[in-house]
């Protein structure tokens, strides 16, 4: 049940890396590559390639996590590729509009910088268990509580939502069923048809919500869940190859702050 | 936030986050583009939660799609999409969703038209959010952003808000509910 989601089992080292290691990797890269330039881009990439194969991934797999983001980056591409002043290199007839040297880099570049951005946390997602990231996210968010951010309410929220993914998805598919059984029909009909095919299948879903909010209160309640200090199934801990991981982001910053300096090619 | 949140609170911002997560998966065709019930959902949760458990739930719905979970429009999931330039729209989903919970708050009752007004306001605000990250993120203009970003799903806003608030109305009628708000 826990596996549901895009984590992929093996024993790779990235595999055992702390999963706020991970997290925090995930989050500087991805500061970096917004602000990169071609060098540090190219620094960036590679490192990716290599952190790939150190996971065992196949780069099918990798590759595959970037299809639900396909029409997003066509479009981002074409919207630069189309519309950016500059030397032409090709003009399209009968629109006024031409492809631009400017507008072909500038839509490379931002395409892959996205591109950059959604391969980093898929191998984050595919190497680590959703239930350790949970534990990374709260261990991530605890200097933030002494600012009144309940973060292992957080936790708990986030297994909860977690659990009741798959339960819900079961229960739209019952919803559904029972209201085409009664002659709904999600497919066609006119503005006030639709708008009204969506409230007879959100009015359900909601009140069932509802109750399942309820029951699982009352058994928390019941079986003594209280706030307090806890002791974890799975306790977290720092290895020799945590240690490492976090030199090789911090040289990686260093490098590229670094590179500034050089003159560029 | 400083307040404690109860276990049912708990269990509420937990059950409206998954539902969230639900609404992305229902896709209901229309042109120009087919809508998903994403934002139909966090409209109800803002509003039926309150202030302070409604955002809560668009948090652990947004925490869902970081841990992997394909809960993003699109079956979009991870930490990318909310560096990446359409993250602005699902950090408007939080603030959103605090801005229905104290507009229905701050008055005894509120009909059709107060709703209505309230998720109005808080579907601009996620815009305003979502477009200023895709522009700056993307390096589109802001008239470019606004065309991709806002106009394709206009249609589709109107409908979900028409439909949020008829049902709204009728869930809030029921006694059951009042007793989480004030938790």
């Amino acid at each position: 049940m826990y596996n549901w989601g895009q984590y992929v089992s093996g024993n790779s080292i990235i595999h055992r890396l702390d999963p706020r290691i991970k997290l925090l990797s995930v989050i500087v890269l991805s500061i970096l590559i917004l602000k990169a330039d071609i060098n540090a881009g190219l620094l960036l990439s590679v490192f990716m390639i290599a952190v790939i194969f150190m996971s065992r991934l196949t780069f099918q797999r990798v590759i595959s996590s970037l299809r639900p983001f396909m029409i997003f980056f066509i479009l981002l591409f074409l919207l630069h590729v189309l519309f950016t002043d500059g030397t032409p290199i090709v003009r399209i007839p009968f629109c006024g509009l031409s492809i631009t040297h400017e507008g072909f880099y500038m839509g490379l570049y931002i395409t892959w910088q996205f591109m950059f951005l959604v391969t980093g946390a898929s191998i984050l997602t595919m190497t680590t268990l959703p239930s350790d990231l949970i534990s990374g996210i709260e261990g991530i968010l605890k200097p933030l509580r002494p600012l009144g951010v309940p973060t292992h309410d957080i936790a708990i929220m986030l297994s909860l939502a977690l659990r009741f993914v798959p339960t819900f998805l079961g229960e739209v598919d019952r919803i559904k069923k029972a209201q085409m059984a009664r002659g709904a029909d999600f497919k066609k009909g006119n503005l006030i048809k639709k708008t009204k095919s969506i409230t007879s299948l959100a009015l359900p879903l909601i009140l069932s919500a509802f109750r399942k909010a309820e029951e699982t209160a009352t058994a928390m309640e019941g079986r003594g869940y209280k706030r307090g200090p806890r002791t974890y199934l799975r306790k977290l801990h720092m290895s020799s190859s945590d240690y490492a991981a976090l030199v090789v982001i911090a040289v990686i910053i260093v490098g590229i702050q670094c590179m500034h300096f050089l003159p560029s090619a | 936030m400083a307040r404690k949140i109860s276990t049912r609170g708990m269990t509420y911002a937990a059950t409206f986050g998954a539902m969230t997560a639900i609404g992305a998966y229902i896709i209901i065709p229309l042109p120009p583009v087919p809508i998903t019930l994403q934002t139909f959902v966090m409209y109800l949760a803002a509003s039926l939660l309150g202030r302070r458990l409604g955002p809560l739930s668009q948090t652990v719905y947004i925490l869902l799609g970081i841990i992997g979970l394909p809960v993003f429009a699109g079956g979009k999931a991870g930490l990318g999409v909310l560096i990446g330039p359409t993250g602005g729209y699902l950090i408007g989903f939080i603030i959103g969703a605090y801005i229905i919970g104290r507009m229905i708050e701050s008055r005894k009752h509120s009909g059709y038209v107060w709703i209505a007004l309230s998720l109005i306001t808080a579907t601009v605000v996620i815009y305003i959010c979502g477009v200023a990250q895709l522009s700056v993120v993307a390096r589109l203009s802001l008239g470019k952003a606004i065309t991709v970003g806002v106009l394709p799903f206009l249609i589709g806003d109107a409908i979900k808000i028409a439909a949020a608030t008829l049902l709204i109305v009728r869930i809030k009628s029921r006694a059951q509910i009042k007793k989480i708000s004030n938790d």
